[in-house]
């Protein structure tokens, strides 16, 4: 039995299936038929020629040990926000804050799903649907169809705080599938933080609508722990005037792929997505996919990727990231920037970043560079009295800032910088 | 022998006249036909059309064999979907797989014998092959002055070669310069030892399709040490209808040798799409040096998509010794659909492949081009500029594929792609693949995509030039890099072509 | 030659009213300079009258020798004579200035349904204004204003003038960027195509250019409209005052 076989009769067995009420029941009934008719990625998929999915479709999770991190403070532990937990894919009421703000509903997916009205039945599987062409992301319609919770947020005002979901992983055998559905109002504004490893596999969805006028933040950390696995997906759709900006923070795991697909429907919109990996395969395997693909559906939008990585010790690096320009996309500014560092022999890199365009009067342009470290600036900083560990470490950082630059908090930002240098402080010794 | 008795002579060529189809013809300057009696073998590709081909051209046993093991291959392969192309389903059975004209039958023994009509056709298209250059076949005639610079060609027209120039010439510098059907003849152990060498029998549909049915190409051996002492070139003309032409072409640059080749391309202006599938192998050994340029200049269709040629070419070198050196540069104007991606593989230590490429599109046109640099050796490098034009409703893909092996140490690949379009109906799309497997090469990648500059534009009209004028300079402005790596002759005519291409696709 | 009247132009794409009635005429063979202070729309006045997109003429008209301008493409004002020595000539990867040049000339040419000019007259031709102009051979051969220093770019300007040999010679800043010899060399350049049936507007800051490119008329431009006209004694008078007095004096 193929294992999309295998998951639709999971599916169709009733005590495998999530208690929902009738809106989700749809959704979820809808994207098992959808993952019945496209099945589960393989590796002869164009889709996933440099990631394989095997094990991140097998029936059982591979285990990931939980990583001891000695007491050290996860990240966003001094930002005021609100804080929402699961512990390997499971809600964690007496950590989590109450699931209430101002010009903010919350509420758990879980719960949501109890009602028989709910206005996330409009989002729910509904942008993920929208991004499943014209590549099938059939991962993503499992999570869909399988999410066991989740949040979901309607935000109508500017947050004083932000939201963020903390992912703690303490189940060396956990497989979570969260699902979460955001949107912005008119002019809302919301930042939302994600960091943890969740659990040793974590699939995750994240629908973000962002209305006319709103701005969306999102700053993630992937969870340290060395041998979880993850695959993550944003659908984004992004109205007039919004603003959209994700950043990602990788460093180790086994298998990371996060895949973003973004949707610029309004006029004058930006989108920006952004991500930093540093990975050492010396003694865990490290590979790590950004898979993006940005349409521009409306005039005069602005669109930028900025994804930098930093390999070695056989850590291995992906970029697949698609600018598509409609025709009718007028005045369209994309830029797509993605680049590695090798720092050894035996890291690799690959990427595929790709222009297609069917509007004439647009600025298209990406850029993608890899190589060593640069031998210059490393002599230069040498010659200055500064040991070679510690200028390769200054150089990866400097190499890592422009993508770090697009989170827009700098306080985040500098706190990001400060865990990559501690990440790289402790593999010098 | 079946294949031979059912050969048949196509009845009743084209109504109008070279002239009336000329007239008609527009932009496209090479979409007249010559009126010649051809004879066809039947339509369609099977076992026996393979045989008679093979038969047609005297081959020897292994060569049929050679192609009939292909042929097996082929009908269990698909036609690849890939690329970003959108056409009718080729009826590969609806197709005459030989085409020669009748005159051709009996070998030309002197220019007299050669029919006038195939001089005519190439004196036309600007080939100088009666005044500069002497038929094969010609006794004691090879070695006339040549006025000029000496470019020997090899002219094929439909499935055959008509004749092939300077043969003596070059045979003095130990140079073989002829058609691969007498090449097989002729050289049968260079032959067997290379052809398939670098584009093995099974590498792609069409690849596959061309190693059953070629009908003829150009061979090239050039001997240790030796530097070429003309340009070689080969000029494609499609005549007849519904015929696909599938070349064959065969390069081998010895130890130290250089040669420049070029490649030009034309066909009739025709109502119905026509095939065409070729297959170039280089085989470049140390220290040796080819340079490829092509200017492709197929019947484009006309400006409802209709007719065309469908081009679907692999081209590959193979830098087998260290410190071989390939550059492949084109342009491609013509052509309804252009599946085509010349290719390196940098095998030898410090071997450099170069890639220089125009492709415009206009009308419905659509073309998938680039190109794959595989560095294997230490020390390789590569270049990649590639510049594409959309205009009127065509879709332009730059498609290529860097990738370093790990034991590819201290290699270098630089690529720049930019794409340009003209009006908002036309397409461009960049399709790179990236493959990095050690850390001491280095790999840059650019790609821009842009419509005309406003500015520039208005600069050149306040200076008095119309728009179509200016565009044409800011394309060939634009394309500048790629027009200056062609031999001097061929960057005239491509600069020319740019112009010719973008009629009707402003205002 | 050139009868500007009451030329109202705004922006196309905003509502920006620039030009708010400019009355000017230039008669053949004269030199008429426009000086003002930044931003007065001097050089929108010579984009509006070549031809440039984004501006839209809300009122007036301008012709060339009778001619109405505003209606023609801007080849066919180039064609009819009209020229316009850019304040920021645009640079053009790729071409070689020789060949922009002989494209230019001979498309007028054949506008005007003269024959074109063959290649080595055009080279004879190019040569003798380049060396006039002390523009050297390598120049040439560069693309169009690609890497030339600001100066470089303005001699470029008057090499194509001085080729193209139009009727109405608009020059806008041609002096800023200059140094004193090339000023002098650019003047030369511009007297020596001075005739009873060439006229030049001259738009510049600077009493300098107009030392050695003696003007008939000076205008002064402000906030889109000429605001006083008078004798060569008027760019003196900004020269060593400024504005502000002719301004308060208009506003009085
Ligand atoms: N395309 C445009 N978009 C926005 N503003 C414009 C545009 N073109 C001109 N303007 C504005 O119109 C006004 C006049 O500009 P213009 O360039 O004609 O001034 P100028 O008199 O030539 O100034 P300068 O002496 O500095 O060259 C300025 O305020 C300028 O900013
Ligand atoms: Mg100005």
């Amino acid at each position: 039995m193929s294992t999309a076989v295998k998951m639709q009769a999971a599916l169709i067995s009733a005590d495998a299936r999530p208690a929902s009420g009738a809106w989700l029941a749809d959704a979820r009934a809808d994207a098992a038929s959808r993952l019945a008719a496209m099945g589960l990625p393989t590796r002869r998929d164009e889709y996933w020629k440099w990631t394989r999915p095997d094990s991140l479709i097998s029936a059982v999770a591979d285990t990931a040990e939980v990583l001891d991190y000695e007491g050290e403070e996860p990240l966003f532990s001094d930002v005021d926000r609100l804080k929402v937990v699961f512990v390997d894919g499971v809600f964690s009421a007496e950590e989590s804050d109450a699931l209430e703000g101002e010009g903010l509903e919350i509420e758990r997916l879980a719960d949501a799903a109890a009602k028989d009205i709910h206005w996330a039945k409009d989002l729910y599987g509904v942008l993920e649907t929208r991004g499943q062409t014209p590549v099938n992301r059939p991962i993503a319609v499992h999570n869909t169809a399988m999410a066991t919770d989740g949040v979901v947020i309607r935000v109508t005002g500017a947050l004083s705080r932000p939201v963020s979901l903390v992912y703690r992983h303490e189940d060396a055998n956990s497989d979570a599938i969260l699902h979460s559905v955001i949107r912005l109002e008119d002019g809302a504004e919301l930042t939302l933080l994600e960091n943890g490893p969740a659990a040793a596999r974590f699939s995750s969805v994240l629908e973000v609508d962002v209305a006319k006028g709103a701005a969306f933040h999102h700053v993630r950390a992937q969870g340290r722990d060395h041998d979880r696995q993850a695959i993550t997906h944003v659908f984004a759709r992004v109205d007039a005037e919004a603003t959209f900006k994700s950043f990602t923070v990788t460093v180790n795991g086994k298998l990371t792929r996060n895949e973003c697909v973004i949707d610029i429907v309004g006029d004058n919109a930006v989108a920006h997505i952004a991500g930093a990996a540093l990975g050492d395969g010396a003694e865990h395997e490290f590979h790590h996919d950004d898979t993006v693909f940005i349409t521009h559906d409306a005039v005069a939008c602005e669109s930028r990727q900025v994804f930098k990585k930093v390999l070695k010790n056989g850590a291995k690096g992906v970029f697949q990231g698609k600018i598509l320009v409609k025709p009718d996309a007028q005045k369209t500014d994309g830029y797509q920037k993605s680049q590695s560092l090798l720092l050894d022999d035996d890291a690799s890199f690959q990427a595929k970043p790709e222009l297609e365009i069917y509007a004439d009067d647009v600025i298209c342009s990406h850029g993608s560079t890899t190589g060593a470290i640069d031998e210059e600036a490393l002599f230069y900083l040498r010659s200055r009295g500064v040991p070679t560990p510690i200028a390769t470490d200054l150089l990866v950082l400097a190499f890592l800032a422009d993508a770090i630059e697009e989170i827009e908090d700098e306080d985040i930002a500098a706190d990001v910088t400060g865990r990559l240098d501690a990440w790289l402080a402790r593999r010098r010794g | 022998m079946a294949g031979v008795d059912e050969l048949i002579a196509k009845e009743g060529v084209e109504e109008e006249t070279v002239e009336a189809v000329k007239s008609l013809a527009g932009a496209y300057k090479y979409g007249w036909e010559t009126e010649i009696e051809m004879e066809y073998a039947p339509k369609g590709v099977n076992p026996d059309i393979v045989r008679l081909i093979s038969d047609k051209n005297d081959e020897p046993e292994w060569m049929t064999e050679w192609r009939l093991e292909a042929f097996a291959r082929w009908e269990k392969l698909d036609e690849p979907s890939w690329a970003l192309l959108n056409y009718p389903e080729i009826d590969f059975q609806d197709q005459y797989y030989y085409a020669r004209p009748k005159s051709m039958e009996e070998k030309p023994k002197s220019l007299d014998d050669v029919d006038p009509k195939l001089l005519e056709t190439y004196k036309k298209l600007g080939i100088p092959l009666k005044e500069q250059m002497i038929l094969a076949g010609v006794d004691g005639a090879e070695d006339m002055p040549a006025e000029g610079r000496k470019v020997a060609v090899d002219a094929v027209f439909d499935s055959v070669s008509v004749g092939t120039t300077f043969q003596a010439e070059l045979k003095k510098a130990g140079v073989i310069f002829c058609s691969i059907s007498e090449a097989i003849k002729e050289h049968p152990e260079l032959v067997k030892k290379y052809l398939g060498s670098v584009v093995p029998v099974s590498d792609n549909y069409y690849a596959t399709l061309n190693s059953a049915v070629f009908s003829d190409g150009s061979f090239v051996y050039i001997p240790p040490n030796t530097r070429c002492p003309m340009e070689l070139s080969t000029y494609f003309r499609i005549n007849a209808e519904n015929t696909g032409q599938f070349e064959r072409t065969l390069i081998i640059a010895d130890k130290g040798s250089y040669v420049s080749y070029l490649e030009g391309c034309t066909a009739p202006q025709r109502d119905t799409a026509q095939l065409h599938a070729a297959v170039v192998e280089i085989i470049i050994e140390e220290d040796a040096e080819v340079k490829y340029s092509t200017v492709q200049n197929w019947y484009p269709g006309d400006e409802n998509g209709k007719g065309g040629i469908y081009n679907f070419v692999t081209k590959r070198a193979d830098c087998r010794g260290d410190r071989s050196k390939v550059m492949w540069t084109q342009v491609e104007t013509g052509s309804a659909v252009t599946w085509k991606y010349p290719s390196c593989i940098l095998r030898g230590a410090e071997s450099q492949g170069e890639f220089y490429s125009i492709a415009i599109t206009n009308n419905y046109q659509q073309a998938d081009t680039g190109t794959k640099m595989v560095h294997l050796g230490r020390d390789t490098k590569s270049r990649i500029v590639s510049k594409g034009i959309s205009a009127g409703k065509a879709q332009n893909t730059y498609r290529g594929l860097v990738s370093m092996h790990p034991k590819a140490k201290n290699s270098r690949n630089y690529t720049q792609c930019d794409s340009l379009l003209i009006g908002d109906k036309c397409g461009a799309h960049t399709v790179p693949y990236i493959e990095v497997k050690n850390n001491s090469s280095r790999v840059e990648h650019e790609a821009t995509t842009s419509k005309v500059d406003e500015e520039q534009m208005f600069y050149c009209r306040q200076r008095g030039m119309d728009e179509e004028e200016a565009v044409a300079l800011i394309v060939n402005g634009f394309a500048k890099e790629v027009l200056q790596a062609l031999p001097m002759e061929f960057a005239m005519e491509a600069q020319q072509l740019v112009a010719i291409s973008l009629e009707g696709s402003v205002g | 030659m050139l009868k500007i009247n009451n030329l109202h132009v705004k922006l196309e794409e905003e509502d920006k009213q620039i030009l708010k009635g400019v009355d000017l005429e230039v008669p053949a063979g004269k030199v008429h300079a426009i000086m003002g202070p930044n931003g007065s729309g001097k050089s929108t006045l010579s984009y509006v009258l070549s031809g440039r997109d984004g501006y839209e003429v809300t009122a007036g008209d301008a012709t060339l020798d009778g001619e109405e301008l505003l209606d023609m493409e801007p080849e066919e004002r180039a064609a009819a004579g009209l020229f316009l020595a850019f304040q920021y000539p645009v640079e053009i990867p790729g071409v070689g200035n020789m060949t922009f040049l002989r494209t230019a000339v001979n498309a007028q040419r054949k506008a005007r349904g003269e024959e074109e000019m063959s290649a080595a007259d055009f080279l004879k031709f190019v040569r003798a204004k380049a060396k006039d102009l002390k523009i050297d051979a390598d120049m040439l051969k560069r693309p169009v204003n690609v890497g030339f220093s600001g100066g470089e770019k303005k001699r470029n300007e008057i090499l194509q003038m001085a080729m193209l040999e139009p009727k109405m010679c608009i020059l806008d800043e041609t002096d800023s960027g200059l140094d004193v010899d090339a000023m002098k060399l650019v003047s030369e350049g511009v007297n020596a195509l001075r005739d009873e049936g060439r006229s030049f507007l001259v738009i510049t800051h600077y009493q300098r250019l107009l030392d050695h490119i003696k003007p008939d008329v000076v205008h002064i431009m402000a906030a889109g409209r000429i605001v006083k006209s008078g004798g060569p004694e008027l760019a003196l008078e900004v020269e060593h005052n400024g504005y502000a007095d002719i301004l308060a004096e208009i506003d009085a």
